[in-house]
């Protein structure tokens, strides 16, 4: 019982998350016996989540800093257009194990050049994260045009489109990327110096300059990494759609922001924790999957998640208020007992 | 601890009833489409038809059609498809739906390559699978239902527009909804492909204008073609909202005996532009039946009927089918002045 | 001499030359860009942002945001449509009114959200955003509502001091009207009013304004009502431009928005931003889409240029002004540099 208690006071509201998750879940499961909770629907969510998942990463780390990156989209697909370029040569072709490979690596690459574009404007010269990657999505998405005339660059060797179709065991390779980078992503964000700069930086950018920490090395690293984020899971989805297009996962940059703030990061910086978004992913892609299998029309899908983000967000406030309150009354309490 | 509790089961209350009223506001939509058991064991075929999106005029009336269809034949429609004509959340959909069991899925694919896998995993699930408005890959669907052959549409709307400017010596502009929908480029590439060939001497300004799918966007687009480039004779609008934007520019510039116009358009929302001869002619076809013939052949190869070239089909009669796969819905429907 | 070189310290001034300098280009380009007739054709089709740019002004000096414009601008515009056609004999007047109201509703909605749970404006708003447009759509279905009454069209048509040139009537049309009454009334407000020094005051430091006596919650509510009534009356407008109501026409609206005000100066943190800035944003954005197409800018690169313009004004802007202020006080500079990332 101790334990919890600490457990919970630590992480209430991932607990909180937890238990809407549980709830959602149990609540599908009853309503659409058989079909929700069946191996397939699973392991179709488990296709669908970490590209998601991984553009939610990628808004994360920026919020974190109190910033935003709303070039993540269209930086991911300007990478898999050019690295799908790459995998439509003759070379590539003829070459599938090292073209994919090298694919991977140019998209990668690309990923992280959309990164050192955004926080050199934002780190070096000092723009506002929203005014720069609101400059640089229309930058990246004319880019992508400008290669593709609004097409889409397919036929890719079929060894790429295995990265997001395949699994072994049952269980999807995209899962497993997922998962990897989720515990990379908490160790680098949680335990690590730079992610201690990182929340810093989010506090309060003035004193963690003043106490000796290179903030523009670090905003450009975060960057960097959101830049990253958002390239792995414009692989998942190139690879998985086995085509490179600008406006793939168009719908996935409000809905990453979504679940960023449900997952308890603050828009104010400085505050959050890995599984909070993950938990707030799976709640999302819960409501989305649940209520699709029912074939419920699409825009009361976004009413409900749009609907339980603000009530949420309120519920935190009202608990926040009545622990405050708890505090209080404990310390009168105990101020009455010792006078 | 007890008012946390409490909170907890607040939220549960809350998302519980949200996904109640949720499904009950379902059934009311107006698109009347989301029916919340949807099972084939009731012995009544179920049919998924997916638009690239929903809460557009033009894919509101094609779902007017299938559910109409649906209604008609006796079998269960399911109409629903993205908020955005976004190409991920048309396979996520789809991936749903295979999840739930239907008998036949009909998809307008946003992005052909992207469907590839996603209706391999449907076929191998033992879904008969059709597309509309906008061709799949061949090879993974029963039968495609072509609204209108793209070559000859793109090139109906080039000859079109010759024939309104009366002459083929002169500069033309092309406006479009998007750089990035498929479709219409097909018809883009026709309809310039047409033009080089029989008329040498058309100049095409331009590579075509975006508007995002706006009519605000088209309208000033248009004055400003026309003002970087005075001559321009004539005018193809692709996309519905360019047939009342450009339409709204051309009057407003006073332009409407120098400059043709044919464009997209829905025909209840051109009648005031063509009234004038500020757009020429409007080109579509019968979103309604669209939908209508779609349902038709879907629940016709759910019989076990094979397609055919001249064959009957339940609720719709004889249809046109090119090779083996492709139904015909018909030539373009084009609206003059009422 | 004196007037230049007070020009010159304005915090305008970058995005001033950056508008001159654009328009001796485009002049170049293309003769016909510097008639009158252009620049009264690409003020009225950007008279709507700019009508919501003023109007949302006030919120981001506040440093809030209000994501959901481009929803709240879709349902007054249907409801104003649907009004005209159920009453057929009403007046442009109470048309405004009605989608004014409406407008200020969902601002008062987004107001109380805000103060009253402490939710992060772009959050509250985000989430307004999503149910509204979805609410929207699902009622309409996407249809367009067109016929409407005749006084309405002819309302748009309006064009105060016409006169005839090169064989076209030139005037100043009602819509850009509209838009200089929309940023002379928040003009009188933020700068004129007890009310406009407490939205300045928020912005620059929410607890001292609080200290000295502001209802910050008040005022809070306030900016976001505001916000909501401009788009009421950015709805009617661009409905007297196109004479049909598009519910799905306004998706996006608001990040149009967001850069021209952005780009006009307007801090992202709140407490600094003028109307003349905005104004200047919003000339900015219409000679940037209408040159683009006038200079005859190939298709595909025009996304690209525009993306460059806004990074290197904004860039600019705050290079510019680090300069100033390590010019103005040699003490500190770090801290201010950082304290005004914006």
């Amino acid at each position: 019982m101790n334990k919890f208690q600490k457990l919970k006071s630590k992480n209430g509201n991932e607990l909180i998350l937890l238990v809407i998750f549980v709830a959602l879940f149990i609540l599908m499961s009853i309503l659409s016996p058989g079909k929700f909770l069946s191996v397939t629907n699973l392991q179709t969510m488990a296709f669908q989540m970490p590209e998601f998942g991984l553009m939610a990463i990628a808004m994360m780390i920026a919020v974190l800093t109190k910033g935003i990156n709303l070039s993540i989209i269209t930086g991911s697909t300007l990478a898999s257009i050019i690295a799908g370029y790459f995998m439509t040569t003759e070379f590539a072709q003829n070459n599938a194990v090292v073209a994919v490979i090298l694919a991977v690596c140019i998209s990668l690459l690309i990923a992280a050049l959309t990164g050192v574009i955004n926080g050199t404007i934002i780190a070096y010269i000092g723009v506002a994260p929203m005014l720069v990657t609101l400059g640089t999505k229309m930058l990246f998405e004319g880019l992508g045009l400008q290669f593709t005339k609004g097409g889409s660059v397919s036929g890719f060797p079929l060894l790429f489109g295995e990265i997001g179709n395949g699994s072994v065991a049952g269980i999807p390779y995209t899962i497993i990327i997922y998962a990897v980078i989720v515990v990379l992503s908490y160790f680098l964000f949680e335990r690590s110096k730079w992610g201690t700069e990182v929340y810093m930086i989010g506090c309060n950018e003035t004193a963690t300059r003043f106490s000796g920490i290179n903030t523009k090395r670090v905003l450009m690293k975060v960057y960097i990494y959101s830049g990253v984020m958002a390239g792995i899971s414009g692989i998942l989805i190139s690879s998985r759609y086995c085509s490179a297009k600008t406006d793939y996962g168009s719908s996935y940059l409000m809905q990453a922001l979504t679940a960023v703030v449900l997952g308890g990061t603050s828009i104010a910086g400085g505050f959050g924790t890995v599984a909070g978004t993950v938990i707030a992913v799976g709640i999302v892609q819960v409501i989305s999957t649940g209520l699709n299998v029912f074939g419920i029309n699409r825009y009361i899908i976004n009413i409900i998640t749009g609907g339980i983000l603000i009530a949420v967000l309120i519920i935190r406030y009202v608990s926040g208020k009545i622990s405050d309150q708890k505090k209080i009354k404990a310390r009168n309490a105990e101020a009455q007992k010792a006078a | 601890m007890k008012k946390k509790l409490l909170s907890m089961l607040l939220v549960v209350a809350m998302t519980a009833s949200m996904a109640l009223t949720g499904c009950g506001s379902g059934d009311k939509a107006a698109s009347g489409s989301a029916k919340a058991d949807a099972g084939s064991d009731d012995g009544e075929y179920t049919i998924v038809v997916m638009p690239k999106l929903t809460g557009i005029p033009y894919f509101t009336a094609t779902g007017e059609g299938a559910t109409k269809a649906g209604e008609d034949l006796g079998v269960n429609v399911i109409y629903n498809g993205p908020t955005t004509a976004d190409a991920a959340q048309q396979v996520t959909m789809i991936e749903d739906y295979i999840t739930q069991g239907v008998d036949a899925i009909c998809v307008a694919p946003n992005d052909a390559a992207a469907m590839t896998a996603v209706l391999k995993k449907a076929r191998d699930a033992g879904i008969i699978i059709l597309d509309w408005d906008t061709a799949a890959d061949p090879s993974l669907v029963d039968a495609s239902i072509h609204n209108i052959d793209d070559v000859a549409f793109g090139e109906h709307m080039m000859q079109d527009l010759v024939k309104f400017m009366g002459t083929d010596d002169a500069q033309y502009a092309i406006i479009t909804g998007g750089l990035s929908a498929e479709n219409l480029n097909g018809w883009i590439a026709a309809a310039q492909a047409y033009a080089e060939k029989n008329y040498p001497n058309l100049e095409l300004v331009a590579d075509p204008y975006p508007t995002d799918e706006k009519q605000d966007v088209a309208y000033s687009t248009t004055q400003d073609v026309m003002k970087a480039y005075p001559d321009v004779k004539g005018i193809l609008g692709f996309s519905t909202p360019t047939g009342p934007g450009c339409g709204l520019a051309i009057r407003d510039l006073g332009l409407q005996d120098q400059v043709s116009l044919v464009a997209n358009a829905m025909e209840d929302d051109v009648q005031d532009v063509l009234s004038d001869g500020s757009l020429d002619e409007g080109c579509l076809w019968d979103c309604n039946d669209l939908g209508y013939l779609t349902v038709c052949v879907a629940k016709s190869l759910l019989d076990g009927n094979k397609l055919e070239d001249g064959m009957d089909v339940d609720g719709w009669g004889t249809i046109e089918v090119q090779d083996d796969k492709n139904v015909i819905l018909g030539p373009a429907a084009d609206y003059k002045a009422k | 001499m004196q007037i230049i070189e007070k020009l010159t310290k304005k915090k305008e001034m970058g995005i001033l030359v950056m508008i001159i300098v654009l328009s001796i280009i485009l002049a170049f380009a293309n003769s016909n860009f510097l008639t009158l007739n252009n620049i009264f054709d690409f003020l009225r089709s950007n008279a709507v942002l700019g009508i919501m740019a003023f109007g949302v002004l006030p919120v981001l000096l506040t440093g809030g945001i209000d994501l959901s414009i481009s929803s709240t601008i879709a349902l007054c515009a249907v409801v104003a449509g649907e009004f005209m056609l159920a009453f057929p004999s009403s007046n442009i007047l109470i048309v405004i009114i009605i989608s004014m109201a409406v407008g200020a509703v969902v601002g008062a909605i987004n107001g109380l959200i805000i103060t009253k749970f402490d939710i992060p404006p772009i959050v509250a708003t985000l989430g307004t955003q999503t149910i509204i447009l979805a609410g929207v759509l699902l009622y309409t279905n996407g249809v367009w509502i067109s016929g409407l009454p005749q006084w309405f069209i002819s309302f748009g048509q309006i064009q105060l001091g016409a006169f005839h040139s090169v064989g076209k009537v030139v005037g100043l049309s009602m819509q850009v009207i509209l838009l200089i009454v929309a940023g002379l009334i928040t003009w009188l407000i933020i700068k004129y009013t007890l009310l406009g020094r407490g939205i300045y005051a928020i912005g620059g430091n929410k607890q001292s304004a609080m200290r000295v006596g502001y209802n910050v919650n008040k005022i809070t509510i306030f900016v976001y009502i505001f916000a909501g009534l401009m788009t009421g009356l950015a709805a009617v407008t661009h409905i007297s431009i196109v004479g049909q109501v598009d519910p799905n026409t306004y998706l996006n609206y608001e990040m149009d928005v967001f850069a021209i005000v952005f780009i006009g100066g307007t801090s992202v943190v709140g407490g600094f931003g003028t109307v003349l800035g905005t104004s200047l944003g919003i000339v900015l954005m219409a000679i940037i889409k209408n040159g683009l197409v006038l200079a005859k800018v190939p298709t595909y690169w025009q996304k690209v240029v525009m993306g460059l313009i806004i990074l290197l004004t904004v860039s600019v802007d705050v290079i510019n002004r680090k300069r100033e202020q390590a010019k103005l006080v040699r003490v500190d500079v770090e801290e201010e540099e950082v304290d005004k990332r914006e």
